[in-house]
């Protein structure tokens, strides 16, 4: 069984991290979450990004599941915000997709061109 | 919808939406009396009569009415759980927040599973780190009366500055929870 020990030892090992690299997210990832994108696979897709970020590690990402976006024919939807950058729009997601997207987007930076929908500056 | 945990999910975007601060979220598996409950409530901003009679209505519509606020996810949900022998009822009051109540029978023929609530949970407590969640599960067996809780609030005191989104954190509810469901005997329901 977990503990709040357990906790306490996650508290001390992030605010180390913290004090090295701030605690400001550079890339922040928004699952759309309504009615049609649950009944298409949402969950499953905010799930994979999760997974994706607790065994990396990825201190730096932020994600967040939002209300219907308005792209109800292109379900799943993820949204990748990055500072500076143009907002880049996933559709048709899943959990295959959400892997190759946190390698080649989050991790190094190559936005995954065969699934995006939109791009909005 | 093909379980229940994605109900769920759908309420509490719902809720989200209504920009709740707090969700309460109970199941209750009762196997002695065949009946199941699930009870959701947020103290987001709540609907006026008629936005609430729209919201449960898939037909209540005009044409200037068009666009509703809310989806099809809550007609669907509340005509499925009469059709299982049950009722449901939704309260709401403007600046309070809301209430959703579904009771039916565990063993109605028609009734779909309970299916994956770990997911939809953690999701939404990862996906809102904006809302507080406290979660009661409680499965009563012949002889056996089975509880598990989660509450967001002393979790958040006790990781202080430390996002909830943080990947251990992430990992540790993901744990708590799976621990939670299996200790309460709610993974195949």
């Amino acid at each position: 069984m977990k503990t709040l020990a357990d906790l306490k030892k996650i508290r001390e090992k992030a605010q180390e991290e913290m004090k090295l690299r701030g605690s400001n997210y550079r890339i922040k990832v928004v699952v759309g979450m309504g009615t049609s994108g649950i009944a298409m696979g949402a969950r499953e897709v905010m799930k994979t990004f999760l997974d994706e970020i607790a065994t990396r590690n990825l201190t730096d990402v932020l994600i967040t599941q939002t209300g219907e976006k308005g792209l109800s024919s292109m379900e799943p939807i993820v949204d990748i915000v990055e500072e500076g950058k143009p907002k880049i729009t996933y559709g048709a997601m899943n959990p295959e997709k959400v892997r190759k997207v946190v390698v080649e987007h989050i991790v190094n930076g190559r936005v995954v061109s065969d699934y995006v929908v939109s791009t909005e500056k | 919808m093909q379980d229940l945990s994605l109900h769920l999910l759908d309420i509490i975007e719902n809720s989200a939406r209504a920009e709740a601060k707090l969700i309460e979220i109970r199941i209750d598996v009762d196997e002695v009396s065949d009946r199941m409950k699930i009870f959701v409530r947020d103290n987001g901003t709540g609907m006026d009569s008629k936005t609430l009679a729209m919201a449960q209505d898939p037909f209540y519509t005009s044409k200037m009415e068009r666009v509703k606020k809310v989806g099809l996810g809550i007609p669907l949900f509340k005509q499925n759980v009469e059709q299982w022998n049950g009722s449901f009822l939704m309260k709401s009051e403007l600046g309070k927040g809301t209430e959703l109540f579904a009771e039916f029978q565990a063993s109605n023929i028609d009734r779909i599973p309970l299916g994956n609530i770990r997911d939809t949970l953690l999701g939404s407590i990862i996906g809102h780190p904006e809302i507080d969640f406290q979660v009661c599960l409680k499965h009563e067996i012949s002889g056996a009366n089975l509880h598990y809780e989660f509450d967001t609030i002393p979790l958040r005191e006790e990781l202080g500055d430390i996002p909830i989104t943080y990947p251990d954190v992430i990992s540790y509810i993901e744990n708590d929870i799976n621990e939670g469901i299996q200790n309460t005997k709610m993974e195949e329901i």
